[in-house]
């Protein structure tokens, strides 16, 4: 059986500073009136607990926007590894779990990615619940309940939290205060449950994503593409912003004399203009609505076929930092399976 | 706790030989410098082939054979290409692979096959000849189909002028245009592809090898197809620009699949269900 503990939130410090024990811990703080982001915090009051969705996900502490990979010296070809610290990640939602799920699929998949994988190991993952805006619709596409990708889970039961544990140094995080965690009482459980009902009540937004993929490639030349793809400002802001984008490039970058350098791994975008181009300069996909097209299959449909999973997990941070207003996903998912006149669907 | 070692790391190879085949086409036989640097490669599969401080670019393997040297048969198109064509031998580069599928030579084994290229897409092509013909007794009849915009585009030429006089072999070569103060040291034909597909004795139980720039897929299906050939007979060697090799950088994704992993070399009958994998009427 699954072990469950609550402490008082009067006690979090306690639990702050086991987390600090452990290593750097990094929490969503406030840095601007709307805006939350995941830095190095050293004490429980910098958290912002209200944050619902930081700007970026926190798959920039695993996979940095830039890295370099190997380093070179005349013909002397070196990997460099990254300067790895034990680190506490608190706060992770379960949207940004899912996807931190999607991208250990990713990265861990024969040949593993080394890089990704070292960082991802010296760090302990703390989760916490949260209840939805009007952009969340995590309930539509499975990723609502935490399942996987933490070692200890919190959720929010008022004057407590309820912490559900998923790994040994999970375990051991909650017992290195004696006293601090008491097993979950029945009154404690009930609350638990309350919540997670609530929540799923409190969405706003979402459909059924049950025949997504085949609406998904029966829509492939809906005119919508036409429409939101001339909308489409090809600024990428879309894919840095995702739980689930890893596209990258690798790039050389040479000493000015030319005999030592770096590879250096750098995030790459689906949309721009050239990502789909080869040598002689053939486009696969040359203008934004065949870019904007593709994103949208690869988000509802896409890893069905490489992993057997789609690879949007509801966050709905694309939605808030479009600045031409076209991936609002629900809304998109709506008109198409409501047919051509963008009419019907199931609106919750 | 970093035990695992980067997939990126390159293997040294050292350019042995520049051969001119056309203009702004040589071929670089690169001897591998770690004798077990690179793992058996089969016909139709890639490498990247890394510059120093300049790039990765991928490459097919233009050799039947790969032991501790293979040839790549390189067009100067883009930045990595350009600086090969600056390189002399005995310099050095990286290369890692070999990536991709290749072709299903199993597969081909007692079957009659019809190899068609277009353009450089001869390079893989080429690969794929050179195995067959090593291990001649196991296969069928073979067709070669190759076809270029000019006729001084013509690749391998000192090696055609061989395979035009074996007779387990028919070769077709088509160039659009007579190009140049001197006609080809080859026999070869005015038109396209697939004029010669058409020409050629193409029965509905062959297989089929493709590779050319991308639109020339939807014409060749046509003919062969024409010619009663079922979709799971044709395999076509798409293009892509992979950057990483491996089912990671997501520039080679095509429908639900890495280009580089589960291609490049795919059947007819499974990429119709891939959008933007091919046009395809």
């Amino acid at each position: 059986m699954e072990q469950c503990f609550t402490f008082e939130k009067e006690q979090f410090p306690l639990f702050f500073e086991a987390m600090s024990e452990h290593g750097t811990v990094l929490a969503p703080v406030r840095v601007s009136e709307q805006s939350f982001a995941f830095r190095p915090v050293s004490s429980a009051g910098e958290i912002a607990f209200e944050a619902l969705r930081t700007i970026l996900p926190p798959k920039k502490l695993f996979y940095p926007q830039r890295e370099t990979i190997l380093g070179y010296e005349g013909r002397t070809i070196e990997e460099r590894k990254p300067d790895v610290k034990p680190q506490v990640l608190f706060g992770v939602h379960p949207c940004d779990l899912a996807g931190l799920g999607v991208l250990d699929a990713i990265f861990s998949s024969d040949p593993a990615d080394s890089h990704y994988l070292a960082r991802r190991k010296a760090t302990i993952v703390v989760g916490l619940s949260c209840m939805p805006d009007r952009y969340c619709f995590c309930n539509s596409v499975g990723t609502d309940s935490p399942e996987k990708g933490y070692d200890v889970f919190l959720t929010d039961i008022g004057g407590s939290y309820f912490a559900r544990v998923n790994s040994p140094a999970g375990l051991q995080l909650l017992q290195s205060r004696p006293g601090l965690m008491q097993p979950a009482s029945g009154d404690a459980r009930q609350q638990y449950k309350d919540f997670w009902v609530n929540r799923d009540r409190a969405f706003q937004i979402g459909f059924k994503s049950g025949n997504l993929p085949a609406i998904v490639d029966m829509e492939w030349d809906n005119p919508i593409w036409e429409e939101l793809g001339q909308r489409c400002l090809s600024c990428g802001n879309c894919t840095p912003v995702c739980p689930t984008c890893y596209c990258f490039d690798i790039l050389d970058v040479a000493s000015l004399t030319g005999d030592s350098g770096e590879r250096v791994r750098e995030w790459d975008s689906c949309q721009f203009s050239g990502f789909a181009q080869v040598a002689g300069g053939f486009n696969f996909r040359p203008g934004p609505v065949d870019r904007l097209r593709f994103w949208y299959r690869h988000k509802l449909h896409g890893f069905e076929d490489a992993y057997g999973f789609p690879t949007c997990v509801g966050c709905g941070r694309c939605t808030v930092s479009c600045p031409a207003g076209i991936d609002d996903i629900v809304g998109v998912v709506l008109r198409l399976q409501g047919g051509q006149d963008g009419q019907g669907g199931e609106e919750r | 706790m970093n035990a695992l070692k980067t997939p990126f790391f390159p293997v040294h190879g050292v350019i042995r030989s520049i051969i001119e085949l056309a203009a702004d086409n040589r071929l670089f036989e690169i001897q591998l410098q770690e004798p077990n640097g690179l793992p058996r490669c089969r016909p139709g599969q890639f490498v990247q082939l890394w510059i120093p401080g300049v790039g990765e670019a991928p490459i097919s393997v233009c050799s039947g054979k790969v032991g501790a040297s293979m040839e790549l048969c390189v067009r100067r198109a883009g930045r990595v290409t350009s600086a090969l064509f600056q390189m002399q031998e005995g310099d050095w580069l990286g290369l890692r692979g070999p990536y991709g599928n290749g072709f299903p030579v199993e597969l081909f084994e007692g079957k009659d096959l019809v190899l068609i290229a277009g353009g450089l897409g001869v390079a893989p092509i080429r690969s794929l000849w050179q195995y067959l013909l090593d291990y001649r007794q196991k296969f069928g009849r073979l067709i070669l189909v190759y076809g270029m915009r000019h006729s001084i585009d013509l690749l391998f030429r000192a090696e055609f002028q061989v395979l035009l006089r074996r007779r387990d072999l028919d070769v077709y070569i088509a160039a659009e245009d007579v190009v140049g103060p001197q006609l080809p040291t080859v026999s070869f034909q005015l038109g396209r592809v697939t004029d010669m597909i058409k020409l050629a004795q193409i029965t509905p139980g062959f297989q089929a090898a493709v590779c050319g720039p991308p639109v020339m897929y939807k014409y060749v299906v046509q003919e062969l197809r024409a010619k009663g050939m079922p979709d799971s007979n044709i395999w076509l060697s798409l293009e892509r620009h992979m950057k990483c090799g491996i089912g990671k950088c997501g520039h080679c994704y095509v429908g639900g699949q890495f280009t580089c992993r589960a291609g490049p070399v795919f059947r007819l009958n499974d990429l119709q269900f891939l959008p933007e994998a091919i046009e395809c009427a």
